[in-house]
């Protein structure tokens, strides 16, 4: 049975997913990046491998998205280096046909997507500000003492949400550390902070864009059932959230690679492979650019970051 | 005598302008290199960090002619087609001198207010007179100077018309001041991308002035900076005639900030994205939201 294999590398994240020639996902995992994508990589074949063992599979072709895309893409002689914004319509369309709004807040970013008749038609990503994003929720919730994953739950509890402001990091936490010190309940500020994120995320990504159900919200933060009530409050529509939903930019990049009809060789030795990666400035010139050069077992396979030829790495 | 001119700011306007009318005048001039890192890094000490992007970069290129001449040329430009231009024009030369007060550097000074007193002809028929030359030459090197730009800025339009009605590539109106879309810093990286993905970058800038001029005043009678309103005009002429439109603004840029805005909440049938571009390296996230909506064209042509 041919495979296909897409994975996802997030700044917090990294997610992989495996299916057959009829989009079903056959393996999948979910882990933390904890900074080294390349181990991190590693670690999610490794487990992909062990789900796949009495299975025939045979992995024909690879797709990576996500902010390390390029780098796991050389590794993994990867058919499809797609970006996520693509990824996510297409693996999100291939599962809910009929969708037309995407919400999506991962852990460094948030984006929206829009769709008409399958389509995507405009797309909004936050620019320079990470504020109402994954990481901003953990935060907070390592400050308020509880995990991010029963962050959810308890915000449900909560009958009065306090008001939080939303428009900057610092501001929410000073803010939230008044509202504690002046007797607010636990839960009530939780329960704020979810709304903060959504009255954030709405006012700046989603500024001047129609909302037209069915809305799909996705990204690791989708997993917590407090945003998602605080989505429908302010939208006032049901709100879904696939089971699937954070594996799904690893899900679309494997559907674009199955489509791609680009076939490479796969192995999981490549888990046993030693790479490395070194950056150097380069001094031809006054721009000075970082340049990163991947090596497989200590041979130079490609090389990236500069900005004129004098900065390119030859490639024996 | 050796003048020194800033490749910043308004000269990617008047490039042929001012060179053609030294070069006839004998007079020898340095133009600083092609935007780097080290510039834009010694531009940003003189800024406060408030100032856009766009003047650091100007800094930058005046801290590098500063030891080099014996005169830079700072331009003010106060009004174009009878709109004013935004305030970092005007304020050129006061910010350059104070910034630079403790280096001794000498200003060649040129002041054009098309709505009052100094018409460009008379603009320059004072720097000829503060330069010491005689006015019928000057007068001669002017006119010499003015036609050669007006004969390059007719067959660069020309040119990318051409190109606008006869590619079959997917083609992406790239809205930029000349200033950002001409830095090999700023819009060249941008450029590139688009190239590179296929598609046919058609530079609003490129586009007749006093036509898009004309045409932005059917959009807004009222709206201020005149550099602005050439690049609304030129969305409003040509934006049937290509598939999106990329706007790149440099970060934190006012009259971008507002017209922008503007743009977008116009122009509701066609797919636009927004590029802020600022002193940052990675150009990961620009590249990120290129490609989507290079792929976004791609599947709505399809």
């Amino acid at each position: 049975m041919k495979g296909y294999l897409g994975i996802d590398i997030g700044s917090i994240s990294t997610k992989g997913v495996v299916i057959d020639e009829d989009n079903n996902i056959i393996a999948s995992e979910y882990l933390y990046t904890e900074g080294d994508p390349m181990g991190a990589v590693k670690r999610l074949l490794k487990v992909l491998e062990t789900q796949l063992q009495g299975k025939d599979v045979n992995i024909v072709s690879v797709g990576t998205t996500g902010s390390a895309r390029k780098l796991i893409g050389v590794m993994t002689n990867a058919s499809v280096v797609k970006n996520e914004i693509t990824a996510h319509a297409i693996g999100t369309t291939t599962l809910h046909p009929d969708v037309n709004t995407i919400f999506e807040i991962g852990g460094q970013d948030s984006k929206i997507i829009l769709i008409e008749n399958g389509y995507v038609v405009d797309y909004a990503m936050n620019t320079l500000c990470a504020v109402g994003t994954g990481s901003f929720l953990s935060s907070q919730a390592h400050r308020l003492g509880v995990s991010v994953e029963e962050f959810g739950e308890i915000a449900l509890r909560s009958k009065h949400p306090t008001n939080i402001a939303a428009r900057c990091t610092v501001f929410a936490e000073s803010d939230l550390v008044h509202k504690a010190q002046i007797g607010h309940s636990k839960e009530d500020i939780i329960a704020g902070l979810c709304k903060a994120v959504v009255t954030n995320y709405l006012n700046n990504i989603g500024k001047g864009k129609k909302f037209t159900p069915p809305i799909v919200f996705q990204g690791g933060v989708s997993k917590n059932v407090g945003v998602k009530k605080a989505f429908e409050d302010a939208v006032g529509h049901e709100v879904i959230v696939d089971p699937n939903g954070h594996l799904m930019g690893a899900f679309g990049v494997a559907v674009l690679a199955k489509r791609s009809n680009i076939e490479k060789d796969f192995s999981f030795d490549i888990i046993d492979t030693n790479f490395k990666t070194i950056g150097f400035d380069c001094q031809k010139c006054a721009n000075h650019c970082e340049i990163v050069c991947v090596y497989k077992d200590n041979k130079l396979i490609d090389a990236w970051g500069n900005k004129c030829d004098n900065g390119a790495v030859k490639i024996s | 005598m050796k003048v020194g001119i800033p490749r910043a700011l308004l000269f990617y306007k008047n490039e042929k302008l001012w060179t053609k009318f030294f070069d006839e005048l004998g007079i020898e001039y340095i133009i600083s290199p092609e935007t780097n890192k080290e510039i834009i890094e010694n531009g940003s000490k003189y800024a406060i960090d408030e100032t856009c992007l766009p003047i650091k970069i100007f800094l930058g290129h005046v801290d590098y002619l500063k030891d080099k001449c014996d005169y830079v040329f700072i331009p003010v430009i106060k009004t174009a087609q009878n709109t004013e231009t935004c305030l970092n024009f005007r304020a050129q030369f006061d910010l350059i001198k104070n910034a630079f007060r403790k280096d001794d550097l000498k200003i060649l000074f040129y002041n054009e207010d098309s709505g009052k007193k100094y018409k460009e002809p008379k603009a320059f028929k004072k720097l000829c007179k503060y330069l010491k030359i005689k006015r019928s030459l000057g007068k001669y090197a002017y006119r010499l100077a003015k036609q050669t730009q007006l004969y390059y800025e007719f067959f660069r339009t020309e040119r990318q018309e051409d190109i606008m009605n006869t590619t079959n590539k997917l083609k992406v109106l790239v809205s930029a001041h000349a200033y950002n879309v001409g830095d090999k810093y700023v819009g060249e990286p941008i450029i590139n991308m688009l190239k590179k993905l296929n598609v046919e970058p058609i530079i609003a800038e490129y586009f007749d002035a006093k036509k898009c001029y004309n045409a932005s005043l059917q959009v807004s009678k009222t709206m201020p900076w005149s550099y602005n309103r050439h690049l609304l005009g030129a969305i409003e002429l040509y934006r049937d005639k290509v598939d999106g439109i990329v706007l790149i603004t440099t970060y934190p840029c006012g009259p971008d900030s507002m017209c922008n805005e503007m743009i977008i909440r116009t122009y509701k049938d066609i797919p636009i994205i927004t590029l802020t571009i600022d002193a940052q390296d990675a150009t990961a996230g620009i590249e990120t939201r290129l490609e989507a909506f290079y792929d976004m064209l791609n599947a709505k042509k399809e």
